[in-house]
């Protein structure tokens, strides 16, 4: 029906006879305002198609900004193709882009929701060059320790997991830069539960809150991260490989004889020489303090958190099986830290 | 940067609302969880302050989210959280420029979290939030921060006045509009300070200081705020008041038995119990004594100062940026604090000259000022060049109707505050104007005549003079008041206490049979017996309600000469003494003794406070005589005189006012008319309204149509006999009347 009607009108419309006038049109009145306007329109007729694939580059850089991307896989994704471009690009050659650039898109991934991504992210993270790492230590932690107390558990052991790697690759520096020494451990007490008497026992309740994780065997990871972290901050020097790294360092620079001591009146080699002086961060408290030599680190260690992590030792030994076995590594460190003391 | 949709299990994962609940419920066994999510909080903060303007959306919980989490449950864990109300302060203060819309909320609605929760006391509360207020670009923040202080104010002055914290208030508001004089941030300080006043918060002199120093500022704005505060702030606080008196008015009666009736629930129970509560306390509240509230104009300390500087300031001097319309409020204060105070400014006086010609724009407001600025104290001989030019310009044969109307109303105005401002041939000359076609103008001509028979009537001419005012000539007792002469001043509506009085005694005396006359003083013991207001007193029995006599009845005054001086209304009351009536005169004069004769019990002046509200509500009633009279005693001394009364009859005259203003005012004296319905539907309503049920007939009426098809049916099928018995037995019922019968069988 009403297309019929609606096909009537348009009959009719063919045969109407339009009106004409003689004269002059009506004169427009003095205030009348020309509303009309003309619009003009950009048309591209062609899009902007390349021949030539995107170099390499140009496709780094565009998987970058698709870290931040919504969907799950995609971040993943685009975490794998920037793994294999850094693992196989020729040896000593730069990376594609510098890791202060990478960085800030790379950060946020240690929270995300999804375990691939954080999976993801470890390998590429892996795949870093070590002394690039160094320099970037105190970007990183604020995330790693967030991620080792999130409620999520398995976000908080890929945290531990990187926190491992990054202990691995610049221990020195994890260990000495503001806040890594007596936050990080705060957070490993935490995600152990070792803070206070009450909450170490075998018979209270650990996990007491939180999805538990997927991922199996959460402490016995987070043990092994522990004694790393340990050995890293107040391992006896000499005892472990990265101090005997250092020794060696100190002792083979070879000044000829009346030089001594000239290596500290150097250059420095590392990029914030001057950190600790702290000119343009906001004022440090007792836990943001950089602890830079191990004597600090120790006497800190001996007054704070000795006590709390021998009680979690003992509980852990007597819950026996894997756990004792991964306490028995961090017993070990603590003992040579112990007899080393407080330093020569 | 796009929220991130959030899927459920992820959710699942990261459930702070449910970990907040079991803190709260449980706060020893969750600190563990809880130090977990302060180290995540920490470290949040440490990358937020690392880039504050960043996006803080990263991963499952943002920064957001864990501020309100500890925030929370702040309360469980004091010594873990000592920094943290610090920490909140220090990221508002210096991020606030560049946070995200969302966090910036959160920070301030979790200091303010804080504070209910008395980690912070309210001076920091205010100092953190005040000074963003007035610095912020954002506007959406200022509405929430000016709310949030508001409340802040609001609650710590609910239960008593906190005087420290509104000193310190004060003073920052004070320092505020003083130490920049040209800028527009004073305009927080205003809208602060005025919204307290209306509320009824900060009603003490130096909040008024600080709105006088607004009103001296230099830039426009905030001079205007200012000055509209002076000349309306009180208003919008009685009507405050009045709004929140007459709120909602429970029915406990009805409630008590709605909860007989309907099911019995937990929640129906405590519904009604918190109705009842709120009910008692609002009867408590309406006995409490009224708040003694001085008007911010009374409040001022340096009236004559403050005067002269806004004159010279933002009127007479050249420099003055204002429009006409900000020099009119200005204006209109100036003349109302001269009215008010009896100031002496004389150049204001001369500043009005030029303004005085029928062309001027607004015209009228600078007369309703003119006449404002005139008091009893005024130099005579200044006002007389004014009045000339106003009758000059204004009142001729000539002029409109409605510029003679303004020039005779805003003569007769001033004459009313300076009746020695009129020479006797100008006063002739615009008598004769009650002789006009034109309405307003006759009007406006005799109300100057009316005036003039009370305060000069020598200077009129004979016949011009009436009755009562010739008569007073004669007898010496009408003589024109002279110079700075007052007025021996009484209590107002004394008179009808003591007729009142005289009432109830002439009652209880034929109560008991005695003649009426006989003077007793056995009585008057009875009345100090009733030296309070007694709760349950028979003798107001209406409680609250004010008795309006029904049957007034209205006259207008046709014959002019009778003037004002005949009663306005006949009372049927049953009043047997006509003698009464005669000697009415005699009376008057002892009435006025009442006060220096006896002591006032309390319940004299509640009655006296009563009598009063029934007088105004009776001439309001009838008020349009009043109204067209213009009586100037119906006036509050602290009322404004505006530019609507100085037009008089040309304001509601039919050709200018628009349709909407018409049915405005036929509505005036109807009150509570929303809608044109039938009685029937009125009175269905209102038991609706009750909760009653609806009669047989209306059931019938509203059945389902559906429901009444099956008898319609059965109708049509019946047989002829049975149709004629039904015919016949709906017959005899009908001669019955009805199934039951009315015969009595």
């Amino acid at each position: 029906m009403g297309s019929s009607a609606k096909r009537k009108k348009e009959k009719q419309k063919d045969f109407q006879k339009p009106k004409l006038k003689v004269g002059k049109a009506k004169a427009k009145p003095e205030n009348f305002t020309d509303t009309s306007f003309r619009s003009k329109a950009i048309v591209l007729n062609q899009q902007s198609l390349h021949v030539s694939a995107p170099n390499a580059d140009s496709q780094f850089s565009h998987h970058l900004s698709l870290l931040s991307s919504k969907s799950d896989s995609q971040r993943r994704d685009s975490l794998a193709h920037l793994t294999t471009t850094i693992a196989s690009r020729p040896v000593n050659s730069p990376l594609p882009q510098p890791v202060s650039v990478m960085l800030p898109s790379l950060l946020p991934l240690i929270l995300d929701a999804n375990n691939n991504v954080r999976t993801a992210l470890l390998k590429l993270l892996r795949t870093l060059p070590n002394n690039d790492v160094q320099d970037h230590v105190a970007q990183l932690l604020p995330y790693v320790r967030a991620g080792m107390t999130h409620l999520a558990a398995d976000i908080r052991v890929s945290a531990v997991e990187i926190l491992s790697w990054m202990v691995e690759a610049a221990g020195e520096a994890v260990v000495s830069c503001a806040g890594g020494w007596i936050k990080t451990f705060n957070c490993f007490l935490s995600i152990l539960g070792w803070h206070t008497e009450e909450s170490a026992r075998w018979s209270s309740n650990r996990a007491s809150f939180g999805k538990s994780g997927s991922q199996g065997r959460p402490m016995v990871k987070v043990l092994g991260a522990l004694a790393g972290f340990l050995d890293a901050g107040i391992g006896a020097p000499g005892a472990s490989d990265g101090g005997e790294d250092q020794l060696v360092v100190h002792s083979s620079s070879t000044w000829p004889f009346p030089l001594c001591q000239t290596s500290q009146h150097m250059i420095s080699d590392s990029a914030t020489p001057y950190a600790y002086l702290n000119l343009f961060g906001q004022p440090r408290d007792e836990e943001g303090e950089m602890y830079e030599t191990r004597g600090d680190r120790f006497r800190v260690f001996s007054t704070r958190f000795l006590p709390a992590v021998e009680r979690g030792l003992k509980s852990a030994r007597e819950e026996g099986g894997e756990l004792g076995r991964a306490s028995s590594g961090v017993t070990k460190v603590l003992k040579e830290a112990l007899s080393y003391g407080s330093g020569p | 940067m796009v929220k991130r949709k959030l899927g459920a299990l992820e959710k699942v994962e990261a459930d702070l609302p449910n970990l907040q609940h079991k803190i709260r419920r449980d706060p020893k066994s969750y600190i563990e969880d809880f130090r977990a999510q302060h180290y995540q909080y920490e470290s949040h903060r440490e990358i937020f302050m690392a880039a504050p303007s960043a996006a803080t959306d990263t991963g499952i919980i943002s920064l957001r989210e864990l501020i309100d989490f500890i925030s929370h449950v702040a309360d469980c864990y004091p010594e873990i959280l000592k920094d943290f109300p610090q920490q909140l302060i220090d990221m508002l203060m210096q991020h606030h420029l560049v946070l995200e819309q969302e966090l910036r909320e959160k920070l301030v609605g979790s200091i303010v979290l804080l504070k209910k929760k008395d980690l912070i006391d309210s001076a920091t509360l205010l100092h953190t939030l005040f000074p963003i207020l007035i610095s912020t670009p954002s506007k959406t923040l200022r509405a929430l921060l000016f709310q949030k202080i508001l409340s802040e104010l609001r609650q710590a002055n609910s239960k008593t006045t906190n005087h420290k914290l509104n000193r310190t208030m004060q003073t920052v508001l004070f320092n505020l509009v003083t130490s920049d004089r040209t800028s527009s941030k004073a305009l927080w300080a205003i809208k602060l300070t005025r919204e307290l006043w209306k509320r009824q918060i900060w009603t003490d002199a130096k909040a008024v200081e600080v709105m006088k120093e607004a009103a001296l500022s230099e830039n426009e704005k905030v001079i205007v705020g200012g000055v509209r505060f002076f000349l309306g702030g009180d208003k919008e606080r009685e009507d405050m008041e009045d709004e929140s008196s007459d709120e909602e008015t429970l029915d406990i009666g009805r409630l008590r038995h709605t909860l007989q009736i309907n099911k019995k629930s937990k929640k129906k129970a405590r519904v009604a119990e918190k109705a009842m509560a709120t009910h008692k306390k609002k009867e408590r509240k309406k006995t409490q004594p009224h708040p003694l509230n001085f008007s911010a104009l009374h409040l001022l300390h340096d009236p004559q100062g403050f005067a002269e500087t806004l004159f010279s300031k933002h009127l007479q001097s050249s420099k003055s940026k204002l429009n006409l319309e900000q020099k009119l409020l200005v204006l209109q204060l100036v003349s109302r604090l001269v009215g008010l105070h009896k100031l002496h400014i004389m150049s204001l006086y001369s500043y009005f000259q030029k303004f005085l010609t029928p062309r001027q724009p607004s015209v009228t407001s600078f007369l309703a000022s003119l006449a404002q600025a005139t008091h009893d104290l005024v130099p005579p001989d200044v006002l007389e060049p004014l009045v000339q030019k106003i009758a000059n310009e204004f009142v001729s044969e000539a002029s409109a109707g409605e510029v003679a109307t303004a020039g005779l109303n805003a003569i007769r105005e001033i004459c009313v505050r300076q009746p020695l401002a009129m020479n006797e041939t100008l006063l002739q000359d615009l008598v004769m104007y009650k002789k006009s076609k034109d309405k307003g103008v006759m009007m406006a001509s005799k109300g100057l005549l009316s005036l003039y028979r009370d305060v000069g009537a020598q200077m009129l001419k004979k016949r011009d003079r009436g009755k009562e005012a010739s008569m007073g000539l004669r007898s010496g007792e009408k003589e024109q008041r002279r110079f700075g002469e007052q007025e021996t001043g009484g209590i107002e509506g004394l008179e009808l206490l003591e007729k009142w009085k005289e009432e109830e005694r002439r009652k209880k005396r034929e109560e008991k049979g005695l003649a009426s006359d006989d003077d007793d003083e056995d009585d008057d013991e009875n009345d100090w017996a009733a030296w309070n207001v007694e709760d349950d007193n028979d003798s107001d029995d209406s409680g609250g309600w004010i008795n309006v006599e029904s049957d007034a009845e209205i006259e207008l005054s046709d014959s002019e000469d009778e003037g004002k001086d005949r009663p306005s209304k006949k009372t049927k009351q049953d009043d047997p003494e006509t003698k009464k009536d005669e000697n009415i005169a005699a009376e008057e004069k002892k009435l006025s003794t009442l006060a220096t004769t006896r002591i006032l019990t309390p319940a004299d002046l509640a009655k006296l406070a009563e009598l009063r509200a029934q007088a105004s509500v009776n001439t309001a009633l009838n008020g349009t005589k009043s109204r067209r009279a213009g009586l100037p005693a119906a006036r509050h001394t602290d009322d404004p005189l505006t530019a609507q009364e100085i037009e008089g009859l040309a304001a509601l005259s039919a050709a200018k006012a628009t349709r909407e203003e018409r049915i405005a005012h036929a509505r005036e004296g109807k009150p509570d008319r929303d809608e044109h319905k039938s009685k029937e539907a009125r009175r269905r309503e209102r038991k609706q309204e009750q909760g009653k049920s609806t009669t047989n007939k209306e059931k019938a009426r509203r059945k389902n149509f559906l429901m009444t098809l099956g008898k319609a049916k059965s109708k049509n099928k019946r047989s002829l006999v049975e149709t004629r018995a039904v015919l016949k037995a709906h017959h005899d019922r009908q001669k019955r009347g009805g199934k039951r019968g009315n015969v009595g069988n």
